[in-house]
């Protein structure tokens, strides 16, 4: 784009902040930096508003080793501050060694390869970059004469130590947890693989392609078509707002009205590498305690962290515990109306008169009494969640005593329904997964609703409804049921898994470059 | 998007609709019968008994209503179950519900009477009865039966029966007899139903505790029903009675059913006044040679028993001596095979059909129903030549190796 004149920037800048809304810095943005060091300042200031926006800041100091005055230009709460003084300020202005140069290229070479002791140093030519730059907490410095600015890395954006999961708790293996910043991030997920296959791409969208995403995957393993479809559909978000990676899974999941999820948002790196070594592709973001890893299948969903930490017996005995309580979950309120309303004659005869006698004072049918009780466990569970950690302990309390004994004592539900809401509620906390246990929770009531209308009939009808969804739903391409259904070599790890040095293949529903993880073991 | 929705959930509702929920019925809004009964009455009628189960009685603390009884007892004269079941339901304010009812009691003049098997077999016609619900038939009305059964250790009724069905898979003493046998055997066979009944006849005691009927059993003071022997049922009609013994060897000579546990009594061979109580278990199938290649039907059967010896009487040694335990089952044996081929004669000549399943085994060595048919298997077996090998074999002499005896300074 040519250069605009000083004047026509200025009447820009001036006609812009009347009508904020309309992106009024653009012009700004798009252009080149000159060879006027005070007008490269100047642009940059109106940029950020200086001096009423109390942001930006600019410091002008002397370099004493070429003799030039410079500026150094930094955001306010962006750059770390001591990081500035200590690594640019000062060298620049206590080195008095003298170097002879003349021609502004050199100068930038000199202190690129001399003054600066800091790691990352890179030039730049365009307010957009330096613009990006700063807003990412790095410190620009301008030198006189020179089209092009040097960019020191600075960031300083405070954010917390890395801590335990709080989510997805572990007995056995590693308790480090993600934290809000992508570089800390990626170090985590970098200690666990050391392979320079892994690949980290930097992707920019939003309208004024200010947001950036970390797209990581295993260059040797992951499906190239995957990796553009994810690649594509972040590029192709278009809001500005969306800053964190809870936003961007549903920017770009292909059904957002789905019950279902079809991406996985996780906060153990551990987890996250395992996901890159089958040829998942992971992306981070900052302000994101998770990353998102994308493609998912059920089995992502259903597997907690620990299965593989575990020994075999133990994995799989709590699979099948977590499989039953699943189903338990789901099907539970649902059996109990159809049984109680179409099927007494399932019941044993003994719990049927203990269930009827019960029920002879509730005035209320079986249906509303269990919707009632149901509804009331999600109350107490969403308050649980909402309510401020000093006033929680009475949450406990309500629920427990009031809602369940009381209740009874009241006629207003029998006991066997308590039972009943119970096991539903405990039983569905042994879901890992917080999407698909939600997505569980809410199929209960269409559970309830369908036994309450057809009976056992109306489950069925139900469940193969839930099925045929399950094996057509697709997330990126990966139909969700796989390597279950359709049928694919994969090592299983399914429902059950098989043992550790068993697992030898890659699942091949993600259409993996490199198939195996090892060689096929010998004997057992 | 939101129109597809929309339309969806329009046509669930409209299937809904359409669909009815006919049959839901809130199960505290039904009176479940747990016990039915069926009298013969004058004139093509029968007397309908249900028992229906007070679920708020002695089934869960909360509920409990303490003034009420555990059951309700209707009886209703009507032509059929349905129609004295509608009757009933002018009585009763729930709904009379068959979908718990287990157990059938059938009055032994019913069983006599040409109106039962038209009424037990349009039973099955009924969509929650079941078929594996058990069949007793008593001596006296079955209204009375039910009245009277009032068993004192269990309050609910059905309880009662629940129990007494482990005993009598396991006893032999009597069939295990139900709807579904009883439909199944209607070919001139015989078939085996419970003999239950609440009255105490006089009757002589017997050394062979096998040797009773139900009402003979010398007891006292206890619940009022004994179950013993069985009702003898031919082309759906009682044609007789059978002891427990009789019902226990049809049952050992059967091929595939197997007894777990038969305690019976037998004379002491080395004492003659004395007895000796074995415990004898059938854990195989017996083993039949049919032979139907000439007029009169050939049958071997052998049946391998597994014996324990529970109790000596005559103080014998019999655990460490070998001679003496081949005596001993040589004469169980001996004392078996005789009692069956009297068992065997008395079903030949009186109830001139077979009551050990063999006609399932007939069947097989005929290539077609036709041929099986033709030959007539069951018409000729009063003829049959039938030879009854035991087999017993006795491997657990019990805890005590030696018999105490008094005065014996070396006994523990």
């Amino acid at each position: 784009m040519a250069f605009r004149s000083w004047n026509y920037l200025r009447s820009r800048a001036g006609l812009s902040s009347a009508q904020s809304e309309s992106d009024p810095m653009r012009a700004f943005i798009d252009g080149q930096l000159t060879d006027d060091m005070l007008m490269n300042i100047q642009t940059l200031a109106n940029l950020f508003d200086y001096p009423d926006n109390d942001s930006l800041k600019i410091r002008h100091i002397h370099i004493r080793a070429l003799q030039v005055d410079a500026a150094v230009l930094y955001v306010e709460g962006a750059a770390d501050g001591q990081a500035v003084e200590r690594t640019i300020i000062r060298p620049c202005l206590e080195n008095d060694q003298q170097l002879d140069a003349h021609q502004p290229a050199e100068r930038i070479n000199i202190i690129k390869q001399q003054l600066l002791p800091s790691l990352a140093v890179k030039e730049s030519e365009t307010y957009q970059e330096l613009n990006d730059a700063l807003l990412h907490g790095n410190t620009v410095l301008i030198i006189p004469q020179s089209s092009r600015a040097i960019i020191i890395e600075t960031p300083g954006f405070e954010y917390r130590t890395v801590e335990m999961p709080q989510v997805e708790q572990v007995l056995r293996g590693p308790k480090e947890a993600f934290i809000e910043s992508t570089d800390v991030n990626r170090s985590l997920i970098r200690k666990h693989i050391k392979d320079h296959n892994l690949r980290c791409e930097k992707i920019t969208f939003g309208k004024r392609k200010q947001n950036t995403a970390l797209m990581l995957y295993m260059r040797n393993i992951a499906d190239d078509q995957t990796i553009q479809r994810v690649k594509k559909r972040i590029e192709q978000v278009e809001s500005d707002a969306v800053t964190n990676l809870f936003l961007l899974e549903q920017s770009i999941e292909e059904r957002p009205y789905s019950l279902l999820p079809s991406i996985l948002l996780t906060e153990r790196p551990d987890r996250a590498a395992a996901f890159l070594q089958e040829g998942h592709v992971v992306v981070l973001m900052d302000n994101s305690p998770v990353a998102l890893i994308a493609p998912i299948t059920f089995w992502a969903l259903f597997h907690a962290a620990e299965d593989q930490y575990q020994r075999w017996v133990v994995a799989n005995f709590m699979r099948l515990i977590r499989l039953f309580a699943m189903l338990v979950t789901m099907l539970i309120p649902g059996v109990y109306v159809a049984i109680t309303t179409f099927h007494v004659e399932m019941l044993p005869t003994d719990l049927m008169l203990a269930i009827s006698a019960a029920r002879e004072r509730v005035p209320f049918p079986i249906v509303v009494e269990i919707i009632f009780m149901e509804l009331t466990f999600e109350m107490i569970r969403e308050s649980g969640v909402r309510v401020p950690a000093p006033i929680g302990t009475t949450i406990g309390i309500v629920g427990a005593l009031v809602l369940g004994q009381a209740a009874v004592d009241a006629n207003l539900v029998s006991p066997i329904l308590v039972i009943i809401v119970a096991i539903t509620g405990l039983a569905s906390y042994i879901i890992p997964d917080i999407t698909l246990n939600f997505a569980i929770r809410v199929q209960r009531f269409m559970f309830i609703l369908f036994g309450y209308m057809f009976g056992f009939f109306g489950l069925a009808l139900y469940m193969s409804f839930v099925i045929a969804y399950l094996v057509s739903y697709k997330s990126f391409g990966v139909p969700f049921m796989s390597p279950l259904a359709p049928r694919l070599p994969a090592s299983r790890d399914m429902f059950t898994r098989s043992a550790f040095r068993q697992q030898w293949l890659r699942p091949s529903n993600l259409s993996p470059k490199e198939k195996f993880k090892q060689h096929k073991p010998e004997g057992n | 998007m939101i129109r597809r929705l929309w339309l969806t959930v329009a046509m669930g509702m409209m299937s809904l609709a359409l669909a009815g929920c006919a049959d839901r019925v809130e199960v505290e809004r039904l009176a479940h019968v747990v016990v039915l009964g069926l009298d013969y009455e004058e004139g093509n009628f029968i007397n309908v008994t249900f028992q229906i189960a007070n679920p708020q009685v002695g089934s869960t603390d909360r509920g409990q209503a303490e003034k009420e009884p555990p059951t309700d007892i209707v009886s209703i004269k009507s032509t059929d179950v349905v129609t004295a079941r509608e009757l009933a339901n002018t009585i009763i304010p729930r709904q009379l519900d068959f979908s718990h009812l287990q157990t059938l009691i059938i009055s032994e003049s019913m069983a006599r009477s040409p109106v039962f098997h038209k009424t037990v077999s349009s039973l099955v016609r009924i969509p929650e009865i079941r078929r594996e619900m058990s069949m007793i038939i008593c001596r006296e009305e079955a209204a009375t039966f039910i009245k009277k059964n009032k068993p004192r250790m269990e309050t609910r009724p059905h309880k009662y029966y629940e129990y007494m069905l482990d005993q009598w898979a396991i006893r032999a003493v009597v069939p295990d007899s139900n709807l579904n046998g009883y439909l199944k055997n209607l070919a001139g066979e015989l078939y085996l139903v419970i003999y239950a009944t609440t009255e105490r006849l006089e009757d002589e005691i017997f050394e062979n505790e096998a040797l009773y009927r139900a009402g003979e059993v010398p007891a006292e003071e206890t619940d009022p029903v004994q179950m013993m022997g069985s009702a003898v049922l031919k082309e759906g009609r009682m044609i007789g009675t059978m002891n427990g013994q009789e019902t226990r060897y049809a049952m050992l000579l059967r091929h595939e059913e197997k007894v777990h546990s038969v305690i019976s009594s037998f004379p002491d061979p080395l004492k003659e006044t004395e007895r000796v109580t074995v415990r004898l278990l059938k854990t195989e199938s017996a083993k039949l040679k049919i032979d139907v290649s000439e007029e009169v039907p050939r049958i071997e059967a052998k049946v391998k028993l597994y014996g324990q010896l529970l109790s000596t009487e005559g103080m014998e040694n019999y655990v460490t001596n070998l001679d003496h335990q081949e005596l001993l089952e040589q004469t169980i044996e001996d004392v078996m095979t005789r009692e069956t081929m009297d068992f065997i004669r008395r079903t030949q000549e009186e109830f001139r059909s077979e009551p050990f399943n063999w006609h399932n085994q007939v069947r097989k060595k005929f290539w077609t129903w036709n041929d099986y048919i033709r030959y007539d298997f069951i018409g000729k077996y009063p003829r049959a030549e039938v030879k009854v090998v035991y087999e017993v074999e006795i491997e657990n002499f019990g805890k005590q190796f030696e018999p105490v005896t008094v005065n014996d300074k070396h006994a523990e």
